[in-house]
């Protein structure tokens, strides 16, 4: 079957008036529903901004001081007793079987 | 304040002729100068339909408020990207929030641990 060589400018002006429009309007829309935010939302988050900033400065203000008044508190921050005894039942029950049971490793 | 930062606006300041492309420029974070050679490109490779384009644009956008002009550059720079991604700029500004709450709970734990320390010290010395 030949296809009727009158339907392709319709098809042409078809895709030009319908087509192009829709799909311009398509990714409009799509675009206006990702990209904006409410201007009560940009306000919010100029202020979370504006306060994280704030914030950075006073904590880096405060790690200055702690820094000069003690050079190592980030080691010191940890329970100075739970840094110094570390566990050591794993070894004790090492020690123990190879105690108890030497006759099995040779 | 009540500037709305996620709109276009003609940068008069940093503009050649009426600050289009320097108004692109600021909005997408790109640099002015590439965006300049990519409009005259464009102008010669695809017809000269950039100049009217040029011009409705240069006649409707609003001119950019003085008080933005006064961002530094990293206020600047984050109001590009939440025009480019919104929640991508909330997830980076609760990531601040998370930075600073670890930080200030170190120096929490630095201050109240040495307290305890100085109590037990005075204890011993007694």
């Amino acid at each position: 079957m030949e296809f009727p060589e009158a339907l392709i400018p319709l098809f042409g002006i078809l895709a030009l008036f319908i087509g192009l429009p829709w799909m311009i309007f398509h990714y409009v829309t799509r675009w206006k529903t990702t990209k904006t935010i409410t201007t009560q939302d940009e306000d919010l988050l100029d202020e979370l901004y504006d306060l994280a900033r704030r914030l950075d400065d006073r904590m880096s203000t405060i790690e200055r001081i702690v820094q000069a008044e003690n050079p190592n508190w980030r080691s010191l921050g940890r329970d100075p007793v739970e840094a110094a005894l570390e566990d050591r039942s794993e070894r004790i029950y090492e020690a123990a079987d190879r105690t108890n049971r030497p006759s099995r490793r040779t | 304040m009540s500037a709305p930062r996620t709109k276009f606006y003609l940068d008069k300041q940093s503009a050649k002729w009426s600050g289009v492309c320097a108004g692109i420029a600021d909005y997408t974070g790109m640099d002015v100068t590439l965006v300049r050679i990519a409009v005259v490109l464009l102008t010669f490779l695809s017809g000269p339909w950039t100049l009217p384009a040029y011009w409705i644009t240069a006649w409707m956008a609003p001119r950019k408020p003085i008080e933005l002009y006064q961002q530094d550059p990293d206020q600047k720079k984050f109001w590009q990207g939440v025009r480019r991604n919104p929640h991508a700029m909330a997830r980076d500004v609760r990531s601040r929030f998370r930075e600073l709450d670890r930080r200030l709970a170190d120096v929490e734990t630095y201050v109240t641990s040495s307290h305890s320390r100085l109590a037990q010290e005075i204890e011993q010395l007694r």
